[in-house]
């Protein structure tokens, strides 16, 4: 991998918002390679590589770090100006688990030496990382997890499994929440690690998806031997330190972008099949779209919150169920409109922008990762309208 | 608060003017209590409680401070409105602001003065059918849909390109009972005075709003009834609220309940910072038909989690969604808005 010197940023704080969003904008629209717009699978890192190379180059990789490690030390509100510029213009996620997740919980909890250790490498992109949460038998119940790490020496030794991993394949370093007091109360005998990928004991096996493409992994952890120093934060303190990262999670995935997207999509089939002038299509749309417009509303509110700094409630999981749940009923729509072409593999004509197939099958995960919508339901329930 | 849902679009200023008039609705909008005691009355409301209306200022809120008015915003009428949607207050307060914001761009001044304090009851006669949102301007046609009509001293009417007021004791009216304990009024009315000239679609576009906004306050007040219920009745030795199903039910309701908040308070900030012609009507339209939809489906809800007690008339829950069914589709439905909204409103997309 070819390591770039970090660019120092100029200090894009001090602009106003709009002529950050512009400035952002522009670049975006110059500097983004114009065939990797809005793919329709998640990118290998061999395929975004030229992108994230790209970003580090302008030192714009990673805009909610400080300065001083080498982010942009952007605000709330640019941060999600920065975000929205990236969706807008249909940027492929990077292999970014480095830039949203472990960063800031490195700069956050992380040791000096952590910090000058692995911040740059992400940086650089000489280490792509993966994050090793969820496991077989703990998904919607995270912290019943039970891979263990067992200090031997001056090492743990990892051993379990972790699954949903995303583009386990592609990274070689991969953060952990791992089980390290099997007798305490489940969420407080759990710790950080981070592990290099190379150490032997280690298995990736992708997961062909309904997709047919292998976004997700197993990794196999047999005997793996973790430098102590590896540990971050407090040991048994990993899950509080995790889920502070998650809340700001939860608005990205409320993002409207989603269901905006596939509302053109469903425009233009509808134009291709000839049903837009339908008075039964168009009163779905209608709707479609009313919701979309209703979402964006929604989503500009707790915007506001981040704007000002506030912490989002727990409310804010209403988000993520009501774009994913909009998203799926467009796809839904779209397979209706689609007649006997809703079961093509490929997009129609060689057209990627129809794709009725393939958006349906996008949309299935959209309730089920990031917390279940029944789980946000659970959430809302209990810690929004305090029902026991 | 069961409504959580971010930050509202208001300036400071609008904020701290909305919560004065939020405190001041509670000093007299005292709950369901009042509203089931006035229900199947005539006319239907109090006439003190519209005096009382009066003097606060409420009538001619929206109404410029040059007119009489209290020279308010679109934010604070819908505050107000939702304050009422709570307390499901009878009078018929959106169409009287509807009149005087009429009669005040129209140069009246006499009738206006008698409205604003509450002695007068001028109610906007606009409708001849239903389902439409255009108004009807044909001098000799029957005028139908007007709430709480048998308590009107006036009305006004849109005629040619100018508009008419009537005296109510000059007319010939029929009323008919509805859900909600108000009743529907027809209207045949004698030529009337004309009194100038006024923009009927924008006030027309507040009052819908503003019944969003009354509507949301129904949703809210229901649903944290309900909310009580499901957090005291006892099943199978347990509270009904740890169940699962009614859980996801009630978080399904709340969502309705954001989603028609965010739309009416972003119509009502974009109406006060000067947004006009296909743009606001488009927001309003959205609004309203958020608003007319959701109305339904937490009153249905709202009834369903309360179980058996919910269908009787004793119990307040009802009376929101009977509130609804009345007022969902007053100043357009949602079917009628959402096309409305699709017509007006170019798709800005460009993914």
């Amino acid at each position: 991998m070819n390591a770039i010197v970090g660019v120092e940023p100029e200090n894009l704080d001090l602009l106003d918002d709009e002529t950050f969003r512009s400035v952002v904008r522009r670049w975006i629209e110059s500097a983004y390679p114009a065939e990797l717009r809005n793919p329709p699978k998640r990118l290998h890192w061999e395929e975004n590589r030229p992108w994230y190379f790209k970003l580090a180059e302008k030192g714009w990789l990673c805009p909610g770090w400080p300065r001083e490690f080498g982010g942009l030390g952007l605000g709330p509100a640019k941060q999600i100006i920065f975000t929205e510029e990236l969706e807008r213009h249909g940027c492929a996620r990077c292999n970014d688990h480095g830039i949203i997740m472990l960063g800031p919980l490195v700069i956050k909890y992380g040791t000096d030496a952590q910090k000058a250790d692995f911040l740059p490498k992400i940086l650089s992109g000489e280490h792509i990382w993966c994050q090793g949460y969820s496991e077989p038998n703990s998904g919607s119940d995270l912290a019943s997890l039970r891979t263990s790490a067992v200090l031997d020496g001056d090492d743990y030794v990892v051993n379990g499994q972790k699954i949903w991993t995303t583009l386990a394949q592609d990274a070689n370093w991969i953060f952990l929440l791992v089980r390290t007091d099997a007798t305490a109360k489940k969420q407080e005998g759990i710790s950080f690690l981070l592990v290099d990928m190379n150490t032997p004991g280690i298995t990736v096996r992708p997961i062909i998806n309904l997709e047919m493409h292998d976004e997700f992994c197993e990794v196999f952890f047999d005997n793996v031997r973790v430098p102590r120093a590896n540990l971050v934060g407090q040991l048994n303190k990993g899950w509080d330190m995790a889920k502070a990262l998650l809340s700001f999670e939860r608005i990205y995935l409320g993002s409207p972008r989603q269901s905006a997207y596939a509302l053109t999509r469903l425009k233009q089939l509808a134009e291709r099949m000839g049903v837009w002038e339908d008075p039964t299509f168009a009163a779905t749309y209608a709707r479609h779209r009313c919701d979309l417009e209703d979402l964006k509303a929604l989503y500009s509110r707790y915007v506001e919150v981040l704007k000002r700094g506030q912490p989002l409630g727990a409310d804010v999981s209403q988000l993520k169920i009501i774009q994913s749940e909009l998203f799926q009923r467009i796809t839904e729509t779209m397979l209706e409109v689609a007649g006997e072409s809703a079961g093509l593999m490929e997009p129609m004509e060689g057209n990627r922008n129809l794709n009725p197939a393939g958006q349906y099958i996008q949309a299935r995960p959209a309730t089920i990762y990031g917390g279940t919508n029944e789980i946000q339901r659970n959430i809302i329930s209990k810690n929004v309208l305090a029902l026991p | 608060m069961s409504s959580a849902a971010g930050i509202a679009p208001f300036s400071e200023d609008h904020a701290e003017s909305i919560r004065m008039v939020r405190d001041s609705a509670a000093g007299i909008a005292d709950g369901a209590a009042r509203a089931r005691a006035l229900r199947f009355t005539m006319p239907g409301f109090s006439a003190e409680t519209w005096r009382q209306m009066g003097e606060l200022g409420w009538i001619g809120l929206a109404v410029p401070e040059a007119a009489g008015g209290s020279g308010l915003g679109q934010a604070e009428m819908c505050a107000l409105s939702e304050e009422l949607g709570r307390a499901l207050a009878p009078e018929p307060l959106i169409n009287a602001a509807l009149s005087a914001a009429l009669l005040a761009e129209a140069g009246e001044t006499a009738v206006l003065a008698k409205l604003l304090a509450g002695e007068a009851v001028v109610l906007t006669a606009w409708q001849d059918r239903a389902n439409t949102l255009s108004p009807c301007i044909a001098a000799d046609a029957t005028r139908r849909f007007i709430a709480m009509g048998a308590g009107a001293t006036h009305f006004l009417m849109p005629v040619g390109d100018g508009l008419q007021l009537v005296e109510a004791s000059a007319c010939e009216v029929t009323h008919e009972a509805t859900h909600d304990g108000g009743h529907l009024t027809t209207l045949r009315a004698p030529a009337g005075i004309p009194v100038g000239q006024a923009a009927l679609a924008p006030a027309l576009d507040r009052a819908a709003l503003a019944t969003a906004a009354y509507l949301l306050g129904g949703m809210e007040a229901g649903f944290a009834m309900t909310l009580d219920y499901l957090q005291t009745r006892q099943q199978f030795g347990k509270i009904i609220g740890t169940f699962q199903a009614l859980q996801h039910k009630a978080a399904d309701t709340k969502m309705h309940i954001a989603l028609t908040r965010a739309a009416v308070e972003q119509a009502a900030a974009a109406l006060d910072a000067g947004v006009a012609g296909d743009e606001a009507a488009a927001l309003v339209s959205r609004a309203k038909a958020r608003a007319s939809e959701a109305a339904m489906l937490v009153g249905q809800a709202c009834v369903q989690l309360s179980g058996g007690i919910g269908y009787t008339d004793q119990y307040d829950v009802g009376l929101y969604l009977r509130k609804a069914m009345v007022l969902a589709p007053m100043f357009g439905g949602a079917a009628l808005h959402r096309a409305r909204f699709m017509a007006l409103s170019p798709e800005t997309e460009d993914a």
